[in-house]
């Protein structure tokens, strides 16, 4: 009876290993979809630099001016799961990603998928960029070749059991990696507002601190925008939304003229990590502010999903 | 009646200023209100909204320029809590803060210096005069206050 008990045990374990297993298998893209991805232009590609904020975490923490294009990672990300280390990005092909083919960068940005094949933190938020057009993928990678080779690993992670089972991530992945939008614009929505959809939520990736996340840190799609706590510690990330406690208020030429000089209509500034990134928003093109502006206006109203008690 | 309304009006005001030495919070609020301000009358000009005027200029670089001298006598240790969106990190790091502080100084100090008696002659020399300044707002809100 006892024998019969454990041989139970055993095959439900061994069935959840197998389930584990086969769910947790990296997804990388396949050749039809590598296919898209042409010889990108570095030129074009240094507007989605920006966009996609990669220097805010990647170059050396407070670096300014050149130094933001020196991509040695070393940022700490402290979060509940532990602290993620941002890596070294620079084309130095030991510690950085100088060995990295288009196809592997690919995989990573969409399927959030290392070189070796294992699972990368969600910390690297290609929850968002998972939405990205293969072209600025292929761009930003011609980009970043150009820059400077920085020599130098950054500390590993510092995560806790069972978060620092990579394989786990998969799991993760398939709940919270995909690349269809997170609200639905009304179907007489402008191009204009079409355009910001695809900044803000691919590229942008505005929603990895403006939306609140749930227990397992995945987007909460119903409250998307709608503000949250401070990954950085005190402090609330403000809704912006055009709902209550939001941004309603603003004009959308009050939102372009924010991402440009970092003023708010009531000439209170721009604070905390948003500081990079209005700054990276204000080296694009005008008409990628006014998009982002006209998107914002669009969304679904949401009341604030988070306020800070102090 | 005159009298008690003027001895009335003093003794209002002493009450606001001894009520005001004892909130710092307060005092900073009015302080980056006065700055939030100027920035709102600089930014103005500089779009062209508000036609270009020396005098209103200055006003605003002198604004900016008082507020950067006092500002940094009103974080007295304790005055972190409370309602006030200060970050810790002012206490954490006054080193730091007075630093950032004393480059916002410096660069009101210039601007005051570049607009002479009768305020920047012309909307470029203002410019060149008031981007610096108006720099420091993000500069000192990206560490030192919660948002």
């Amino acid at each position: 009876m006892l024998l019969r008990a454990a041989v139970a045990v055993i095959i439900v374990l061994a069935a959840a290993a197998v389930a584990f297993w086969y769910l947790t298998i990296p997804r990388p893209l396949d050749a039809a979809q590598l296919s898209q991805y042409g010889p990108g232009d570095a030129k074009r590609g240094e507007r989605t630099f920006w966009l996609a904020g990669c220097s805010s975490c990647h170059a050396r923490p407070k670096a300014a001016g050149e130094a933001q294009l020196q991509l040695a990672g070393g940022l700490e990300l402290k979060t509940q799961f532990g602290i993620f280390v941002v890596p070294n990005i620079s084309p130095d092909k030991k510690d950085g990603i100088g060995n990295w083919t288009l196809a592997d960068f690919a995989n990573a940005l969409k399927r959030g998928i290392a070189p070796d094949g294992s699972h990368l933190y969600p910390a690297f938020p290609y929850a968002s960029y998972s939405r990205m057009k293969p072209e600025d993928i292929s761009d930003l990678f011609a980009f970043l070749k150009t820059l400077p080779p920085v020599a130098g690993k950054a500390p590993p992670d510092k995560i806790g059991f069972p978060f620092n089972i990579r394989r786990g991530i998969g799991l993760w992945q398939l709940l919270y990696l995909t690349d269809k939008p997170y609200v639905h614009l009304p179907q007489n929505a402008s191009a204009q507002a079409k355009a910001g959809q695809y900044l803000v939520e691919g590229p942008g990736h505005c929603g990895e601190c403006h939306t609140p996340r749930t227990f397992l840190g995945g987007m909460k799609r119903d409250e998307w925008l709608a503000g949250a706590p401070n990954p950085d510690g005190k402090g609330a990330i403000p809704n912006i939304t055009p709902g209550k406690g939001g941004i309603g208020g603003w004009s959308e030429k009050d939102i372009a003229y924010f991402l440009e000089s970092g003023f708010m209509p009531d000439f209170d500034s721009v604070g905390g990590a948003m500081v990079d990134v209005q700054e990276n928003i204000a080296k694009l093109p005008a008409s990628d502010r006014d998009a982002i502006a006209a998107y914002l206006k669009a969304i679904p109203p949401l009341p604030s999903a988070y306020t800070d008690k102090r | 009646m005159k009298k008690f309304a003027a001895a009335f009006a003093v003794l209002a005001l002493s009450v606001g200023i001894a009520h005001a030495a004892d909130d710092p919070i307060a005092i900073r609020k009015d302080l980056m209100e006065a700055n939030g301000a100027a920035a709102a009358v600089s930014a103005g000009l500089l779009k062209g909204e508000i036609p270009y005027n020396p005098v209103v200029a200055k006003e605003a670089i002198m604004a900016l320029r008082a507020v950067s001298h006092a500002f940094g006598s009103f974080f007295p240790a304790g005055s972190d809590k409370g309602n006030t969106k200060a970050s810790p990190k002012i206490w954490q790091d006054m080193a730091g803060f007075q630093a950032t502080l004393a480059k916002f100084q410096k660069d009101t100090d210039a601007a005051a210096q570049a607009s002479g008696k009768k305020g920047p002659a012309d909307l470029a020399a203002f410019k060149a005069a008031i981007t610096p300044v108006l720099g420091n707002c993000a500069a000192c809100h990206r560490d030192y206050r919660l948002k």
